[in-house]
This record gives C-alpha cells, structure tokens and sequence, in this order.
C-alpha cells in the first residue's frame, strides 16, 4: 500500500466520525433556515394581499368598475376614469419608450464602435444608463415637469383657465349660440383665441353640430320672426351671446403639452427606458455569437444581422424586459403626481393627448388619504384591481420568456 | 505524379491557375503575431486542408478570407490575398459581395433558430430578388446539394434546430451554397459530430469539389488524408510544409511534418 499523507491517514468512508455528524446537522439546519426565511418573505406577502382582500373585496361591484369618483357619496363611487387612464397611459409609454429602448440596446450591444472616441461615448452612455435605472422616479417627474408640462417656458407661462400655448392639430374651436327656434344649436368658427364670447351682430360663416356649414340669418327682434321652423333652426337673435367651445380630436397636439396624458406618459418613459434597455441588452447578449457570424457569413449587412436574426432570437427576452417595466410604470405614482396633480375627480378617461388623466396609483393615494372610513375600503379595492392587471401582466410576461 | 483517389474531372491540372492567391500574407491579433509570411496557392476545384496544432494560425487564415476577422476589432492584416481577380484586403472591397463568393460553414451546427425552409432562403432573400417559384426552386437544389433533401423533404417548414447535429451541419452547408459562391471554407466542419455524421460530411465535401474550391481546417488527420487533395501543414504561425496531400502524409519533407501527421504531438 502506498503511503498516505499524514492529513489523510484518519479518513475511513464506512465509519463517519463525530465531525462529518456535526457538519450534517449543520447541513441540516442551514437548510431549514433557507426554508423558512424564504416561507416568510412569501407569507408576509400572503398577509399582505389578504389583509387587502379583506377590506376591499366587499366594495368590488360593477358600480365600483364602472363608476367615477364621488366626493360626496362613497358608496356611488368608481374608479372607471382611473383604468381607463392607467392603460391607455401605460400603453403610451410603451409605444414610445419601446422602440427608443430596443434601439439605444441595438446601438450599445450590436454596434461597437471601433473608434477610440466613440468607444469613451458608448462606455460613457452605457455607464448613465446603468445610473440612470437606479434614479429615484420622483426625480423624474420634476424633469418631466420643466421638459414637457412647461417646455422650459419657451411658449409662454402656462396658467389654469387661460388660452396659452400654440396649437398644432387636433382642435376646433367655435363660439356656440342658441337658434330662434330654442332648440338647434348653431356653431360659429372662432377666430380670436383671447375672446371667449360673442356677441353676434351680423350674418357670418356658420355650421350646425355635425360641421356641415349653413346659412346664417340673423334676426333683429323688432321685426316679425321667420314662419318656416326649417329657417328658424338656422336663425340667430341679433345681439345674442355665445360662448367658445373647444372641440378636441384625439390627436391634439399643442405645446406645451401641460399637464396632460402625453406628458405623463413621457415622463413615465423616462423612468422605465433605462430599465428596457438594460433588460434588451440581455436579452441581446443571450443570442449565441455563432448566430451573428453565420449572418454575417452570409454576407448580411449588420442592420440585416439584427433585423433577421438577432433581434428575433432575442424578442421574447426583449418583451418580458418590455412587460415588466410596463408593470413598473403602470405602478409608479410619485411622477404622475409631480405633473399631473392629485386631481381625481375626472368622470371619464382622457379624452385626447393634452387631456388631463387619473390614474390608478394616484387615486388609490387620494381614497387612503380620506378621513372617511368608506373611501379607506375603496383604495383596497382599488389595490385589488391594481395587482390583478399587474398580475395578468406579469403572466404574459411569464408566457412570452417561457417560449424562448 | 499519381493522383490516388481522385475521380472529379479537373482535381490536378497543374497548369491551371490557383484560385486563391497568399502571398506574403502577415496577421495580427492585437500586439500577437499570428501568422508570418504565409505563401501559398490554393487550386481551384480542390480540397484544399489546413492542418496543425491549435493555436497554430489556421483559422485565422480561413476567417481572412472571407474577411470574418473585420468582426474581431484588434485583428490586423498585411500582405497579398487574391481569390481571382478580387484583393481581399482591398480596403475597398465590398465585404457583403466577398462574402457572397466565399462562403463560410462553422465549427459547430449553427441554423439559425427558424425553419429548415428560411434557413436556406435566408441568403437567397438578402441578395437575389427571386419569385418565390424560383426560390423553391433553389432551396431544393440546395439541399439536393447538401445532400439533405431525402431527409427534410417533408418537413420544410419545421425548425431547424429539431434536426440532428450532423444534419444542421448540412443544412448549413446548403444554407452556405444557396448563395452561389465559388470557395467554401470549412472551419472543423465535423469537430461536433459523430462518426457516422462525419462521414457523411466528408462524402459530401469530396463531392462538392466538383463545383466549388474547398478550404478545410481540420485536426483530424485521417479527415485531412481521406478528403483533401492538397495540405497545408501550419506551425507557430508559419507554414511548414505544403503539398499533395497523399506526398505530404507518406513523404514528409520535414520532421515536424512528420511527427504531426503521425502523431506525435498535437
């Protein structure tokens, strides 16, 4: 038999010393500790849920769902305007912090440069971007605030109740009267912005409530008034009032954009595009090498490499990444507060981009703040609504990684 | 000289002029001297095998001649390397459309991760503006070519990658040809393969020189000796010995060819 070193002469496998017992129950009770360390994190979430299921599922109902805000009566009151507001928001954000994202993930894993300078510019946008995931999101929402609610002020002061800003698209404004007959409504194209009445005196360019233009007749009180009730609906008094009304598509576009659903959604970009390209860069870094050499074997270009090969390979990666900031975003109340406000009474969604919006977080915030022990019930409810769309979103997001 | 074992109609006319001209040929990898001075003239129609140790230089000289090394930022090259009439190195010359003349099969199976069918298409679909008649069309031949069709006929369209190691490998081959290049480099095409795959490839690869000028990095020296015409033996960088390969595996001119080929080292 050959000589063993001294260290290993005491070792016999069939009989266990004293030591290999202790380092077993030490095994032992490690593992137990992982357990139950693990066990309480997700118990203290149970708790968590429970706790809220407990006090908002009774006020869950279809008025609850379809309903908006009531200061008055809480049991009339909704969250219909804040789901709405949340998703169409969270739906906006992603549609312009998606392509930005993947593309700035393209740039700084598939394009680098060779250039001594611009690999300092890459290294350096890369370290912000690692920096900039980890900035508090109320930070954010001043940003978003001076950048998009005012626009640094360069089109002038915006102030509640008052025309300001330059219009774009999307708007049509008119001074509306009432017509002879006292039931048609006569609309009138505004053209001084400062004026928000009109007192007509003469015959002027006119249409009726679906834009289609009419002739106008103006009648002086003093003479007898038109017979035909089909004249009489395009009649107007002379000296009669009307007030401006502004008629907004979807599309309206104005800078600055105010404290409006497109701000919001801009600012809640900024706070998850960091997040999206760091998730996209992984998801890039995980496409195999040999994948791009066989593009590029083949003679593809570059952008024909990521366009056909890369990018796809690494598209479920990218749109978990995608999912789960969207659950960020769709959470984060702090921004929206800092430039929408914590006005929650809304009794519909936003109606175009430079509509104001209610969101989830923010109303949850105002119903948990109220000193009424009713509206208290509601937040929880509202919580409830709140997770389940984060869960269905999660799902997804659990989907789209699970087909990779 | 006597031509052993091949039966392709122009394996050996000397008179024919190389297709692949390396001369003076120097590579770096950053400050590393990876290849010095290579000389060498690749025939056309011809398996052509590279073979020595690792780290030997080989590869880099496959990956320069379809310039795969512009994908490596610290690799650098000087010296002359000619397919044709067309200087590789040329700073000018358009690497998409070099690509296109030479094509490249790698180590291990790399489909990409779509179906057979666009697999083969892919090059096709970059460069050729084809109806998608003639492109059934060619992605047939293709793999009549690779010698894959029998066995994916009825299943174009499913994924690539639920084929076998050694019939990804073909269809890369296929995907590789369906561009219509002129030289194919083979980098260790069979190093992840099975014995039986393997044949297979080098049965295909002895019947693809009829049409195509064939570069193979190999370190299987009973490959290089079964499916090659000529060899190139590297060491450190350097060429040591070149030739037909049945003179250099039976009469090698220098010791270190000779302790390579029969193992010795390596």
């Amino acid at each position: 038999m050959s000589e063993l070193p001294k260290a290993l002469e005491s070792f016999n496998p069939v009989e266990p010393s004293p030591r290999t017992e202790l380092q077993r129950r030490r095994d032992r009770w490690f593992r137990g500790l992982c357990l139950a360390i693990a066990c309480s994190s997700v118990a203290i979430l149970g708790l968590l849920l429970i706790s809220i299921a407990y006090q908002g599922a009774t006020s869950i109902n279809s008025t609850f769902l379809s309903g908006s805000h009531d200061p008055e009566n809480p049991e009339q009151a909704g969250m219909y305007p804040s789901i709405i507001g949340s998703l169409l928001l969270c739906l906006l954000c992603g549609a312009v912090s998606l392509p930005i994202g993947v593309a700035a993930a393209v740039y700084l894993e598939e394009f680098q440069p060779k250039n001594r300078w611009l690999r300092q510019l890459h290294g350096l946008v890369q370290l912000n971007i690692s920096n900039l995931a980890g900035v508090p999101s109320v930070v954010y929402g001043l940003l978003g605030l001076t950048m998009f609610v005012y626009m640094f002020q360069l089109f002038g002061k915006l102030e509640k109740n008052q025309v300001s800003g330059i219009d774009f698209w999307g708007v049509q404004r008119y001074y509306q009267f009432v017509a002879a007959d006292d039931l048609t409504v006569i609309m009138v194209p505004l053209t001084d912005r400062t004026k928000s009445t009109l007192e007509i005196q003469e015959a002027c360019p006119a249409y009726d409530t679906d834009f289609n233009p009419i002739e106008l007749v103006v009648w002086d009180s003093r003479t007898p008034a038109p017979s035909d009730p089909e004249v009489l609906s395009r009649t107007v008094r002379q000296g009669e009032v009307g007030a401006a009304v502004e008629i907004y598509n979807w599309y309206y576009f104005r800078v600055p954009f105010g404290p409006s659903l497109l701000a919001a959604a801009l600012t809640l970009s900024l706070v998850i595009l960091p997040i999206i390209v760091i998730a996209s860069q992984e998801a890039l870094r995980a496409v195999p090498n040999s994948l791009r050499e066989a593009s590029a074997g083949m003679g593809a270009t570059r952008w024909q490499t990521v366009q056909q090969v890369t990018l796809p390979s690494a598209l479920p990666g990218v749109l978990t990444g995608a999912i789960l900031a969207m659950g960020r975003a769709i959470g984060e109340a702090a921004p929206i507060f800092v430039v929408l406000g914590g006005n929650i009474a809304r009794r519909t969604g936003p109606e175009h981009l430079m509509d104001s919006c209610v969101t989830m977080p923010i109303l949850i915030f105002a119903w948990a703040d109220n000193p009424v022990e009713q509206y208290r019930q509601l937040a929880a409810a509202a919580i409830i609504v709140l997770v389940a769309l984060l869960l269905v979103m999660n799902s997804v997001a659990i989907y789209l990684r699970g087909r990779t | 000289m006597t031509e052993p074992q091949s039966t392709a109609p122009n394996s050996s006319s000397p008179a024919m002029a190389p297709r692949i001209l390396i001369e003076g040929f120097n590579a770096w990898y950053g400050e590393f001297h990876a290849l010095h001075n290579i000389e060498a003239r690749i025939a056309a129609n011809q398996v052509t095998a590279l073979i020595g140790p690792s780290g030997c230089g080989k590869s880099t000289l496959l990956k320069w001649l379809n310039r795969m090394n512009d994908l490596v930022p610290s690799a650098k090259a000087k010296g002359t390397l000619r397919i044709g009439d067309l200087d590789i190195l040329a700073p000018n010359t358009d690497v998409v459309a070099l690509r296109r003349v030479v094509g490249m099969v790698f180590q291990k199976p790399n489909p990409f991760p779509k179906s057979i069918y666009d697999n083969v298409a892919f090059g096709p679909r970059l460069h050729l503006k084809v109806s998608q008649y003639d492109l059934d069309e060619l992605v047939e031949w293709s793999l009549r070519k690779a010698a894959l069709w029998d066995e994916v006929k009825d299943r174009l369209r499913k994924p690539a990658l639920s084929l076998s190691g050694g019939q990804q490998q073909r269809l890369c081959i296929a995907r590789t040809i369906a561009i219509g290049p002129e030289v194919l480099l083979m980098d260790e095409p069979c190093s992840a393969l099975d014995p039986a795959s393997t044949a297979k490839i080098e049965d295909l690869i002895f019947e693809l020189r009829a049409n195509y000028t064939i570069v193979i990095v190999t370190h299987n020296m009973q490959q290089a000796a079964r499916c090659s015409d000529s060899t190139l033996f590297f060491f450190q960088g350097k060429v040591v010995e070149s030739g037909p390969t049945q003179d250099l595996f039976t009469r090698p001119k220098q010791k270190q060819t000779e302790d390579y080929v029969t193992g010795k080292y390596g």
